[in-house]
């Protein structure tokens, strides 16, 4: 199909698609007769549509099929036909219609003056923008929370454009992995084949809550476990806490916060004891470190795990026929590179490279936008790196920051000290759909669509066992006076005389769809799902991804690069050793729950009812050690605590949660917004301050699980 | 006075607590489905309102032997409902085929007998009238109508999914009192992201529920209460099952998400 022929699908596409044969008439009596209280909002009444769109509230990639009725959202659901949804959907996505009307939403472009925000026009607003940035020249930096958009692409253009290096991803699990795949050799980016695997081992990776594609994850042990039935999959859990997927797993094993890296090399211990090897390149350096790093003692050191513990997990590995190991941080973010790449040293141990079930090695999605940087680029820059050496004046601050979905002021670590620093940035622009901690500090605001209010297309987000493609097109224009960033980029890239190839966001999608065909793929659904076509099963006709996208499907490819430069070499890294104690005797374990929020959206209104009273109430909210811990230090069920680290203190409530290791305090993200509404405000503290950044061993970048905190 | 009465189709319910994280999905899914207004702050017993609560039961063991699972409790639609008899008004009724117990806002006059009769803390009261964020009124669905003060509310197994799957046979040529399997779910069960929960009818033994719910590991909550649920749970760990014969609002079992406002 031509660019023309697809510009016309789109457009079309925007008018919805019907999906349901039958539109349901309003249908309950009661809510016909009970229409008699006029002082309340009345329901509206008439037949509704579905309309696919694509939720990135959080990283699950689900596409969704948005109810409309008289063209206006009111509810969002999984589409059933999009795999990394497969009708599921998380606690955040199924609230985005309402999200529309937060009280957060910015309404405007907003421009600082003094201490206030103030309202301005959209001209204004690229004027300035036009402005502050031509001064700055090539003194400009941007950070993205978004690595699966060409969104992205667009800004990290503009940046090089301007003669600058420095565009970064916001901390994430997928940038860490992105960088221990690079570091292990590896082309493109891992994906995990979750739903063909008969065992999966998560260590720290919480894959049904925060890690990768978390809808479809769970989805797959859904189908892998139908109820009464034959089990296809066992699912073992490493994690701190008995958190929400350990209480589903077949087997818990707590494990420090920090020692993932230490744990997986541990099991790659015994299983070469047991006589695995790769095969493959790196394998006698890979023994070697294991072998004086990471001997059972070390390993009972560093995880509290004993070696028989630790054996058993090597044992269940070996003998399943198709084992999978996940391996990240607990909590999403801070975990480095070690953790990942000590799991994937296993999976390669185990055989499990471009196997069923395994690991693969997916293509990169294709530079459309001219001049921007790949994602490997990005990649080898560290934001919180950056910003460190930005607070502590060895680094200049730019003259203009680009802060695109992303909320730093709020969820990086050590946040006072990042909000400090980011406060040294000459111009903060925040491109935002909501008034978060950024937009507050923002020198300019500039008010996002939702992405129901815009077209946006997301590239195999992390964890995806095949390359996806997915576009969503506006179900709805604006409800507010916003603008999609990366027009507002393109065309005051144009005013200032950088060419970057397109003239509307909308064409970069459509050329990147484009650019998607050579890899040759088919629109995904119910009976074409792609971890059955990765088995050969069920071979779908190939279709072009216009095609497919234009009507809300994901448009999947099997298409793998080459991991023959894979090696283990430098998969072992640093030592396993004991947390370092001292004044500081406790791990936090921080927890990252979606019902309470993202990095980059906080607790939205509908999600409020869903928080325990033992997780916050009246104002504050809870930290959660067991009971021998709490009598350890002193406190207990409901006593109020300090919880300090070396770079920042938290006020909280005790919780007594015996699901929680000895020696560590859990504490859930997500709290202590200060920006936002009153739903997300008044409920406890912002956890990121005590998380303290320390170098991470044999790789030298930014890491944080694992932070050691007291109770003052 | 049992107000039992035999019914062709029985909507049901089974949920596997061995498959349910607690994310909560399936309580927003239910709010935005069925127009309830959302609240700043959960810990006000006298504004949440949770048709589907998601309880955490724990094993009492210490670490780590401990041992958690999460129990989502829609309404049970009881065979035999002890909220009916006692209603004077007869604002809550379970006369229609399919057996769920109806609320007709109108008709209540907000007296509570229903929420003190129901062992299972399914019922909620406006205490105040409905307020959404300025603008969110907008997104209110069609499918169920706003609730003023001074009335009674609770899950009704999302009836107008009911309605429209009888009204979508008839117009395919269906059979509207024989509806497959996947014609009718409910919203909690169609959000749930590891499928902790399936719906259909008991009575059709081609409907997964109606094999489930005899399991040797299916139980309902207070069976010895004879209310006969409509909704299962299922479990493999025996710690679990023997909570069920255990009152979810005494609090003693933790985690107790809202739901506090009965009389
Ligand atoms: S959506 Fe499913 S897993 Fe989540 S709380 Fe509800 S029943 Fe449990
Ligand atoms: S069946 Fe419908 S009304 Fe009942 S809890 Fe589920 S979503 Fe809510």
């Amino acid at each position: 199909m031509g660019r023309r022929a697809f510009i016309g699908l789109v457009v079309g596409g925007t008018a919805g698609t019907l999906l349901t044969p039958i539109p349901w008439k309003l249908t309950d009596d009661a809510s016909i007769w009970s229409q008699n209280w006029p002082w309340i909002p009345r329901v509206p009444n008439g037949d509704f549509e579905l309309k696919p769109s694509l939720s990135k509230l959080d990283n699950s990639g689900v596409g969704v099929n948005v109810v409309t009725v008289k063209g206006r959202p009111c509810a969002v659901y999984g589409n059933p036909e999009h795999p990394l949804s497969r009708g599921g959907i998380s606690s955040l996505a199924v609230n985005e219609a309402e999200l529309l009307y937060s009280p957060s939403r910015v309404q405007s472009p907003l421009k600082r003056e003094g201490d206030s925000l103030i309202p301005i026009s959209w001209d204004d607003a690229k004027a300035l923008l036009a402005e502050k940035l031509k001064a700055a020249g090539s003194d400009v930096a941007c950070v993205s929370g978004d690595d699966t958009g060409s969104g992205t692409d667009v800004f990290s253009a503009f940046v090089a454009a301007a003669g600058s290096k420095l565009c970064f991803y916001m901390p994430a699990e997928q940038v860490d992995a992105g960088r221990a795949w690079q570091r292990l050799g590896g082309q493109g980016m891992v994906g995990y084949d979750i739903e063909n695997a008969d065992m999966v081992l998560a260590i720290g990776a919480d894959i049904f809550e925060s890690w990768g594609t978390h809808v479809r994850n769970a989805q797959a042990f859904n189908k892998a476990n139908p109820m009464g039935g034959e089990q296809a999959m066992r699912v073992v859990y490493a994690s701190p806490i008995k958190n929400r997927g350990a209480a589903v797993a077949d087997a818990w094993v707590p494990v420090l916060p920090g020692s993932e890296a230490a744990l997986a090399l541990g099991i790659a211990y015994h299983l070469i004891q047991g006589g695995a090897t790769s095969g493959g390149p790196g394998f006698e350096a890979f023994r070697s470190a294991v072998r004086s790093g990471y001997s059972p003692e070390k390993v009972q050191q560093a995880t509290g795990l004993t070696p028989e513990q630790v054996a058993d997990l090597a044992k269940r590995l070996a003998s399943a026929k198709r084992p999978l190991v996940i391996a990240g941080s607990s909590f999403g973010q801070g975990g480095g590179q070690n953790a990942v790449a000590a799991g994937l040293a296993l999976n390669l141990l185990l055989g499990r490279l471009n196997k069923a079930g395994g690991i693969y090695a997916l293509p990169e999605a294709p530079a459309v936008v001219q001049g921007s940087m790949p994602r490997r680029q990005i990649l080898a820059n560290d934001f919180v790196d950056y910003m460190l050496k930005v607070g502590a004046e060895q680094t200049k601050a730019p003259a203009v920051l680009l802060a695109y979905e992303a909320n730093p002021a709020y969820a990086l670590p050590q946040t006072e000290l990042m909000a400090q620093a980011l406060d040294k940035v000459g111009f903060l622009v925040s491109f935002s759909s909501f008034m978060d901690e950024t937009a507050a500090m923002a020198d300019l605001v500039l008010p996002t669509p939702l992405v129901m209010e815009r077209t946006e297309d997301m590239y195999t987000p992390y964890g995806s066992g095949w390359v996806n493609y997915t576009v969503a097109t506006p179900v709805i224009a604006p409800v507010f006076d916003a603008v999609p960033a990366a027009d507002v980029l393109l065309q005051v890239a144009s005013g200032l005389g950088h060419n970057l190839g397109f003239e509307s966001f909308e064409d970069v999608v459509k050329a990147k769809a484009e650019a998607l065909n050579a890899m040759g793929g088919f629109a995904a659904g119910a009976k074409a799902e792609p971890w059955k076509v990765r088995v050969g099963g069920g071979a779908p006709s190939s279709s072009g991804v216009s095609d497919a996208v234009q009507a809300g499907k994901a448009w999947v490819s099997m298409a793998t690069v080459n991991a023959s430069g894979l090696s283990l070499a430098k998969a072992a890294a640093g030592q396993a050793a004991a947390p370092a104690g001292g004044e500081f005797p406790l791990v936090l374990a921080p927890l990252f729950e979606l019902n309470v929020g993202s990095s980059k959206v906080a607790i939205p209104p509908h999600n409020v009812s869903t928080i325990r009273d033992t997780e916050a109430a009246n104002g504050h909210f809870f930290v959660r050690m067991n009971s021998a811990t709490a009598s350890k230090y002193g406190t207990g069920q409901g006593k109020q605590v300090t919880i300090a680290s070396k770079t920042g203190s938290i006020k909280a409530r005790v919780s007594i949660d015996e699901g929680v290791m000895d020696g560590v305090v859990a504490a859930p993200l997500g709290f202590g917004h200060t920006a936002w509404d009153k739903f997300a405000q008044n409920k406890g503290d912002n956890v990121s301050k005590v998380l303290t950044v320390a170098s991470e061993p044999g790789v030298a970048a930014p890491f944080w699980a694992g932070s050691m905190v007291k109770i003052a | 006075m049992s107000v039992q009465r035999e019914f062709h189709t029985k909507w049901g319910m089974v949920i596997d607590l061995d498959k349910c994280t607690g994310c909560g999905a399936c309580m927003v899914a239910c709010q935005v489905e069925n127009n309830i207004a959302p609240t700043p702050d959960a810990s006000d017993m006298t504004r949440v309102l949770t048709w589907m609560l998601v309880y955490k039961l724990e094993n009492k063991q210490k670490f780590p032997n401990y041992d958690v699972a999460y129990l989502p409790r829609p309404c049970m639609q009881c065979e035999n409902p002890s909220c009916v008899p006692v209603c004077p008004v007869v604002a809550t009724t379970k006369d229609e085929e399919g057996g769920i117990v109806s609320q007709i806002y109108p008709r209540c006059i907000g007296c509570r007998y229903c929420m003190a009769a129901c062992p299972y803390h399914v019922r909620y009261f406006n205490w105040f009238d409905p307020q959404w964020p300025a603008g969110m009124e907008k997104t209110l669905t069609p499918f169920s109508s706003t609730r003023p003060r001074g009335v009674v509310e609770k899950c009704h197994f999302c009836h107008h999914r009911f309605m429209a799957a009888k009204e979508k046979a008839r117009a395919t040529g269906g059979e509207p009192m024989k509806l497959a399997e996947d014609a009718y779910i409910p919203a909690c069960v169609e959000a749930c992201p590891t499928g902790a929960l399936i719906f259909g009818n008991l009575k059709d033994p081609t409907h997964q529920v109606a094999k489930l719910s005899h399991s040797k590991n299916a139980k309902r909550l207070l069976e010895r209460l004879g209310g006969k649920p409509q909704v299962y749970y299922m479990s493999k760990r025996q710690w679990v099952l023997d909570m069920l014969d255990n009152d979810l609002g005494d609090g003693s079992h933790g985690g107790v998400t809202g739901g506090g406002n009965h009389g």
